[in-house]
């Protein structure tokens, strides 16, 4: 498995951490953009733009509410999101896995 | 946040390893923080009403200001969780903030409760003895039953353990009665907070793997 098989909506430093920090969470929770800035110290403008793109992958939901008359901005991951992250994972730990020849035959079976 | 710069797999597992350990110290509920207050209030609470209440007293002190002690102590331990559990659960909605606010209101109603039965007692004329009992094993069926009822919301083990060994406590304390009842709850039931603090610090050394 080659590393391009990573999904490339995760694999960039931004958008993994948003994934990582949303899917730390369990499942059915969301966080408001401001927790969600403040854990990844990002920018407003730069965690909009990965999320807008995470969004449209499916990967994460955006709920705008009010928190009184307040408007309030929640962000989620999806269950696709959730699938995705795993399956990024999965993907991470077979690549750091230091790889076995399968086809050399063991010691003791000669 | 960084700009976007390539990652390799070992930077992306780093990555993960570090926001999952900062997500985790911004939003998890510490239990040592919690049973450590409740247990450190209960041991010197209970101990000093227990003290004020022994024949010969061992604090010679008015029932009234050891109870007002006890009380401040309880209310110490209660701004202690409160302020914890604001800052834990700041930020975080959907459904882990409807349980615990669905949790907060059964502590809540539970206690108006007990706070009614407390006014009712005096009103219907029971003496200090019987008041002092049924207040003392009343509270604590709530706050014993409350934590087993979470730790089963939770899965949390160490708090339904501990809920379950409140209500054994009570139990024996009820049938001892006062004044060592005070003594017991002290004891076994402070002191068993602060072993639940120090089985969470024991349960928090577990490392984290990707």
């Amino acid at each position: 498995m080659g590393e391009d098989a990573l999904d490339p909506v995760i694999h960039t430093q931004a958008r993994l951490r948003i994934m990582t920090t949303l899917t730390a969470l369990p499942d059915g929770d969301r966080l408001t953009f401001t927790k969600l800035q403040s854990l990844l110290d990002a920018s407003a403008g730069n965690l909009s733009t990965h999320l807008r793109r995470l969004e449209d992958a499916g990967y994460v939901q955006v709920v705008k509410g009010h928190q009184g008359r307040i408007p309030s901005t929640q962000v989620g991951a999806t269950r696709n999101g959730r699938r995705a992250f795993e399956d990024y994972v999965a993907q991470l730990r077979t690549l750091l896995t230091p790889p076995t020849d399968p086809s050399t035959p063991a010691e003791e079976e000669r | 946040m960084v700009e976007d710069t390539p990652l390799d797999p070992a930077s992306s597992a780093a990555l993960i390893a570090e926001q999952r350990a900062k997500v985790e110290a911004a939003t998890d509920v510490d239990g040592r923080i919690l049973f450590g207050a409740w247990g450190v209030a209960w041991l010197l609470g209970f101990g000093l009403l227990w003290a004020v209440d022994v024949d010969p007293p061992l604090v010679d002190i008015p029932r009234g200001t050891g109870l007002a002690a006890f009380f401040a102590l309880l209310v110490a331990a209660l701004a202690v969780t409160a302020v914890h559990l604001i800052r834990k659960s700041g930020g975080v909605r959907g459904t882990t903030a409807v349980q615990g606010a669905m949790y907060g209101w059964a502590w809540l109603l539970g206690f108006a409760v007990v706070a009614t039965l407390g006014y009712a007692l005096n009103r219907d004329g029971a003496n200090v003895q019987v008041t002092s009992t049924v207040m003392m094993t009343v509270n604590l069926l709530v706050v014993g039953v409350l934590y087993m009822a979470g730790g089963a919301i939770w899965g949390e083990r160490t708090q339904f353990v501990l809920g379950a060994w409140i209500l054994v406590v009570t139990i024996a304390a009820t049938l001892i009665g006062n004044p060592h009842m005070m003594l017991v709850m002290s004891l076994a039931g402070g002191g068993g907070m602060l072993v639940a603090a120090a089985a969470e610090t024991v349960r928090r050394r577990r490392p984290e793997v990707l």
